[in-house]
């Protein structure tokens, strides 16, 4: 916990509050033998407890002035507080619908457009995860870092919906979400969601090296696969198969053989997209403490509120004074 | 007499106090419309913006570098309200990171992005500048009207086309800048593995595939160098009305970026309570000013 001032030169006005401690605040009295009174320690106490008051009030009004806050903190809390990797396709085929009909450049229901659009929900849903964004097509593309800034994320997700480019490279996508996990200590599940409407062949080498990662950060992988309707199925062999016409199928039995939580998800119209994301939800949500960071908390109305207590009895002494 | 007139008026400036720390404590705002800037920053990320041609104490020589420490310097000006969103350009098309956002809130955020920006997130490598640019444009007008674009690139078609693509868009429907990048004199463009490690610089043998013979060189030069292209980024702001701005130095982008002509307003709740506060303290400060004897 610390403090901090926004304003921090307003606290130079706090030093006015040592004129009430000089000064008498209240009107005084012509008296023509002031020294035949006898000292009264009453109104002694009186004067200087006013003077205090009037002294706190204008040292609580800086103070106010100045905006303290305390610094934004972490709390451990019980919650869900995954840490998610959305690793998404952005390669030319999301430009098209789920039948494989390419839609132009403004056109609202592209496969990229409609994930977009389903994952922005999701983020919404998941106050307490973490998200960091990989896009992907030929070559990785760091969009954000694991953060728990659900507004950078979701603005990050509808960019998603943008129109795509290049081919579908999952491999080094893949590496770019786990690199996101190493500079983070283990606080709770690791996810990485992969969406990709395709797959491609991955070399021998960077296949090992992808499931040694896998295994070091221990992270759960979810695909959701934008399957065409007409299409292969991911569990069933192909008929003739080879790696280059079905990379799909390769890359499921490949992701099976991480040794890590694996789940695929075929979805191949809008619906089933949806389900599929709802079903990634409900696998994610045992408790487990994590840290969330709270938001920097104003401290002015306080000041205020004191500030306006010291007046009040100011008001009072003002109200029974006495008036010639 | 004189004594109770006065006395009526220190009464009254004391409740004036509490009743606007009364105030206070209920949290007033008031919408105020305060200039702020929405911008769209597109970056060139083609090799040739790997080339090195900036001799600043502080500052990465490399263009990319160069622009990336710019638009940080730039950021921390901006006043707070003001939303930023980043891009790639490569190839043909610019591609948005993430949508325009508040810049103060998300700052260190925004920075990182910025920070990781990378040659090798390019999904091609050719470089044609003038779609980029009309790309860039329709990413721009689909955030709204009040987005500006601000597209950074050295202006270097690659491979070499005799003309720009016409445009269909209308010139000056969207403002912004082009910001042109690197020096006048060719400089050698870096040849780098994936792993960034240097690999000397490209040749023309290298690119002989992608050249058309008449680019080829006659006097047997065997580098293959980049430069500034200013003719082909001032041709590309007169067609497309955006303004033009040869980055320099870190300072003259923050002051082209707050340039008047690319303000837009919004209406911000601004606090009020320190106005309060302060009319409060004067008000509390009036009794101890020096009285006269009555």
């Amino acid at each position: 916990m610390s403090l901090a001032f926004a304003q921090p030169w307003a606290l130079l006005l706090g030093l006015l509050a040592v004129i009430p401690l000089f000064k008498r605040g209240q009107p005084t009295l012509a008296y023509s033998s002031l020294a035949r009174l006898p000292e009264d320690p009453l109104s002694l106490w009186i004067d200087w407890s006013l003077r205090v008051l009037a002294s706190l009030g204008l040292l609580l009004l800086a103070l106010g002035i100045a905006e303290p806050y305390l610094r934004e903190q972490w709390v451990e809390k019980i919650g869900t507080g995954a840490h998610i990797v959305l690793v998404v396709d952005r390669s030319s085929s999301m430009n098209e619908n789920f039948s494989g009909t390419y839609l132009g450049g403004t056109a609202h229901e592209t496969k990229s457009v409609l994930a977009a659009k389903l994952l922005a929900e999701f983020v919404d849903r998941r106050g307490q995860d973490f998200f960091a964004v990989v896009a992907f097509s030929a070559a990785p593309i760091y969009v954000l870092p694991l953060t728990q800034d659900h507004e950078a994320v979701r603005s990050a997700v509808l960019a998603l919906g943008g129109r795509g480019h290049g081919i579908t490279n999952i491999a080094p996508g893949l590496a770019m979400a786990l690199a996101h996990f190493s500079a983070q200590p283990v606080t709770g599940s690791r996810i990485v969601l992969l969406v990709s409407d395709g797959a491609a062949r991955m070399e021998p080498e960077t296949a090992d090296a992808l499931r040694q990662q896998f295994q070091d950060h221990q992270a759960s992988l979810y695909w959701i696969y934008l399957r065409n309707p007409k299409g292969g199925k991911l569990a069933e062999a192909p008929k003739n198969p080879n790696e280059s016409t079905t990379p799909e199928y390769y890359l499921h039995q490949y992701f099976q053989s991480l040794g890590v939580p694996y789940q695929a998800f075929e979805a191949d119209n809008t619906l089933a997209l949806q389900e599929a994301i709802t079903k990634v939800e409900t696998l994610e949500n045992h408790p487990l403490k994590y840290r969330q960071k709270l938001p920097r908390q104003d401290m002015s109305g306080i000041c205020y509120g004191a500030a306006l207590v010291c007046l009040l009895a100011l008001l009072a002494g003002q109200i029974l004074e006495v008036n010639t | 007499m004189n004594l109770a007139v006065n006395l009526s008026w220190r009464f009254w400036s004391l409740l004036s106090a509490v009743i606007l720390l009364a105030i206070c404590l209920t949290h007033p705002t008031l919408p105020l419309k305060r200039p702020v800037f929405r911008y769209l920053f597109v970056i060139d990320i083609t090799q040739s913006m790997n080339a090195s041609d900036y001799h600043q104490a502080g500052l990465p020589a490399d263009r990319l570098g160069f622009v990336k420490a710019s638009i940080r310097q730039a950021l921390d000006k901006l006043p707070c309200g003001s939303e930023v969103g980043l891009g790639l350009f490569t190839t043909r098309n610019s591609q948005v990171l993430f949508e325009p956002i508040e810049v103060c809130g998300h700052f260190p955020l925004i920075a990182d992005v910025l920070d990781h920006i990378d040659w090798r997130m390019a999904w091609a490598a050719d470089s044609h500048i003038a779609r980029g640019v009309y790309t860039a444009l329709r990413e721009t007008a689909a955030r709204g009207g009040d987005t500006r674009l601000v597209f950074f690139s050295d202006g270097q078609q690659f491979p070499p086309e005799p003309d720009f693509p016409p445009f269909d868009g209308k010139p000056g429907a969207i403002s912004g800048l082009l910001v042109g990048v690197g020096g006048s004199l060719p400089v050698p463009i870096p040849r780098l593995d994936k792993e960034n490690r240097p690999l000397g610089f490209w040749e023309y043998v290298d690119l002989r595939d992608y050249l058309p013979l008449s680019a080829m060189p006659k006097d047997g030069s065997s580098l293959y160098l980049s430069r500034l292209d200013e003719q082909a980024l001032t041709r590309l702001s007169a067609t497309t009305g955006l303004g033009y701005l040869r980055l320099e130095t870190p300072e003259s982008l923050t002051r082209a970026l707050l340039a008047r002509n690319l303000t837009t307003e919004r209406i911000v709740a601004v606090d009020i309570r320190w106005m309060l506060a302060s009319l409060a303290l004067l008000l509390l400060l009036q009794r101890f000013q020096p009285q006269r004897v009555t």
